[in-house]
């Protein structure tokens, strides 16, 4: 019965399995330590792959990619777009 | 798909149609939009944030080149991405980059910030074939069948690198996986 769950520790490491086949690979693990090194492994670098920091969009940068676009000679402005629908007339008479 | 998502899509079709008319507050308006997660992108595949910054110009650039052809489709997002990815492919040709960011700032415990240095070093270590998908899907959680589309390849392939990409990463990290309880 391990070989068939060796072939899903891939989908036990990126949480595809539903909960009650995931459930019973935790089993099937206590009893195969080398399927449960498998899982552990590969869903911990799964983990850390994915708790890595954002690069983060600094204002720096920013500046810098739109200034690198308007060299290059294209009009970059910064607005929101318009819609009719976004858009709210109020009476200032109430 | 997400309200957020459905603003997105509403808000890009209307810049695509802006842009095709020469109004010039389109490529802001798309900049705005996307700007971010190119960038963010770029810097997961180049390692270093003034190549991103410049591929990040680069691939709007090409949007505004490229205009009059764009259509509102749906399909511009993946198309983005796809230019992205080429322009990052060509700079790493170019320069043999994949230093670690110089400016990359991990914090935590410290021995959660090293591990998260040799993820990184390790993932920048990976063949582009195994980096693409796991930048994409587990860092940039863009969906498989995006993914897919971005890099040209059927889902299945996709997955089939990605679990790959996966198992390569751990080979590369060895021990320090282990440690980790």
């Amino acid at each position: 019965m391990s070989d068939f769950y060796k072939k899903l520790v891939d989908l036990y490491a990126g949480n595809e399995l539903t909960e009650e086949l995931a459930g019973e690979m935790d089993q099937a693990a206590m009893r195969d330590p080398e399927l449960a090194r498998d899982m552990f492994t590969l869903r911990k670098t799964v983990e850390t792959l994915q708790d890595l920091p954002k690069p983060d969009l600094t204002e720096e940068s920013d500046y810098r990619i739109l200034l690198k676009m308007q060299i290059q000679g294209a009009e970059v402005r910064r607005r929101s777009p318009e819609s009719s629908h976004w858009q709210y007339h109020l009476s200032i008479n109430s | 798909m997400s309200g957020s998502q459905h603003e997105d899509s509403l808000a890009e079709r209307r810049w695509l149609n802006a842009l095709a008319k020469g109004d010039p507050n389109a490529l802001g308006g798309l900049y705005e939009l996307y700007g971010e997660k190119i960038f963010r992108y770029t810097f997961r595949m180049l390692g270093n944030r003034s190549d991103a910054e410049d591929a990040t110009a680069e691939t709007f650039l090409r949007v505004l080149r490229r205009s009059r052809e764009l259509r509102a489709d749906g399909a511009f997002r993946t198309w983005l991405f796809r230019i992205a990815r080429n322009l990052c492919i060509d700079k790493m040709r170019q320069h043999k980059l994949l230093e670690l960011p110089t400016d990359a700032h991990y914090t935590g415990t410290e021995e959660r910030a090293t591990l998260r240095v040799t993820v990184q070093q390790a993932l920048n270590d990976l063949p582009i074939e195994y980096r693409d998908p796991l930048v994409l899907c587990d860092l940039e959680e863009v969906s498989a069948k995006e993914a897919a589309e971005i890099l040209e390849i059927s889902v299945p392939a996709l997955k089939s690198r990605l679990y790959r990409g996966r198992r390569a990463l751990r080979d590369r990290l060895g021990g320090s996986i282990e440690k980790l309880s």
